[in-house]
């Protein structure tokens, strides 16, 4: 039996804080409220899900109204993305009936946090039937050998 | 005419018009890829003569009205002519209220004669983009009722589990005696999908003969995918809580 690397207290101490800072943070993402739509950057928030197996973690976000090549996927650091799409039309609220607030969005865009460890220049991109899917491999920093 | 039925203390359907007996009953509630709301939305946009004959008043109900041309509407309402009436649901419905619900829906549907009753939903695939020909499978409330089903070529749904307003509507039906299918359609678990509410559709009419065209549907598939983003997120949260991935699970068979 033999783990790949030792790590440091200091290193203990450093994953205890960044796992208390992304557990803040869903938490807020939880419990804060907040419109599916942004005026001042005139964005919209798509529906994404998240999937994690034991080889791999794949998003997957809805985005109508786009184009392959009208589509961006960037990570931020070392556990998030952020995926830009232009649409294709301008959509104002008032398309919906929506008289009540003003917007005009020309894109749809979100921040997605990835929960375990993963190889971001590995990250493999398909879109299709509107469907962006990203393939991100997973890190395994510890291996345990069955002797 | 006004008339007021109260099932029970916690759930009222109050009749706004004539509501017509012998009618089909069809159900277009919130659940995975918003199949139902959206071939209901779809339904009541081609069948013209379809209009709001009942709603459902429950303090079970979320503190919330829909406002359509700036007057006030039940999140739950029935919309009817003289051959179908058809129970639709503009918000998620939370978990713990789905029993009773439709319980008071169903009870409801019994009282006014409905010949049978239908509930449009769908049934999440893995990999859903992949997929070309969505297939549409049912299930009964009873042995007769499945029979016609499969005469019209639709597959059935043999072993599973089923979790939602559908499952409570087979099993209600089933135990007053009441005919009853579910229709569901291969779809995405959490995107509203429109081209999975067609194919719904296309099924209910090889039982029914209620026929529409679905074109208008896909041609709008993306305003559709747009505009339902907030109402499948909530759906969401409730298929959570709902445990709807079990929906997943292979049944441990027992005779």
């Amino acid at each position: 039996m033999a783990t790949k690397r030792k790590r440091s207290i200091f290193d203990v101490i450093d994953e205890y804080f960044e796992d208390l800072e992304e557990w803040a943070e869903r938490f807020r993402e939880t419990l804060v409220e907040r419109p599916s739509w942004n005026q001042k950057a005139c964005t919209m928030e798509p529906l994404r899900d998240i999937m994690v197996t034991p080889t791999e973690v794949i998003v997957t976000a809805d985005l109508p109204y786009t184009e392959e090549n009208m589509i961006q996927v960037k990570p931020l650091d070392k556990n998030v993305i952020q995926i830009s799409a232009n649409m294709k039309r301008k959509i104002r609220l008032d398309d919906f009936g929506i008289t009540h607030h003003r917007g005009e969005f020309q894109k749809l865009q979100c921040h997605t946090r990835i929960p375990v460890p993963v190889d971001m220049d590995k990250m493999e991109i398909r879109f299709k039937k509107g469907i962006l899917e990203i393939r991100l491999p997973r890190k395994h920093e510890y291996e345990i050998s069955i002797e | 005419m006004f008339e007021g039925l109260n099932l029970s203390e916690e759930v009222k359907i109050i009749e706004k018009k004539q509501v017509p007996s012998g009618a089909i009953m069809l159900f277009g509630f919130p659940d995975v890829g918003l199949v139902g709301v959206i071939a209901a939305s779809h339904l009541i946009s081609e069948l013209k003569d379809l209009e709001e004959v009942a709603y459902m008043d429950s303090k079970l109900l979320p503190p919330l009205i829909v406002l359509h041309e700036g007057l006030p509407h039940s999140s739950i309402r029935i919309f009817g002519n003289n051959d179908v009436l058809l129970a639709v649901s503009e918000t998620a419905i939370s978990a713990d209220v789905t029993h009773s619900i439709m319980y008071a829906l169903i009870d409801w549907g019994k009282s006014k004669n409905v010949k049978m009753m239908i509930s449009l939903s769908g049934i999440p695939i893995q990999e859903r983009q992949d997929v070309q020909e969505l297939k549409v499978f049912a299930a009964a409330s009873n042995p007769e009722t499945l029979k016609t089903v499969q005469d019209r070529g639709i597959e059935i749904l043999k072993e599973g589990y089923m979790v939602g307003p559908q499952a409570i509507m087979l099993q209600r039906c089933a135990s007053i005696g009441l005919p009853a299918i579910t229709l569901l359609a291969q779809c995405f678990f959490n995107y509203p999908d429109p081209e999975a509410a067609a194919e719904v559709l296309k099924e209910l009419a090889k039982i029914t003969g209620i026929k529409v065209d679905v074109s208008q549907l896909l041609e709008k598939g993306e305003e559709i995918r747009l505009k339902a983003r907030d109402v499948m997120k909530r759906t969401q949260q409730e298929l959570s809580k709902m445990k709807k991935t079990q929906e997943y699970d292979i049944p441990v068979y027992v005779s």
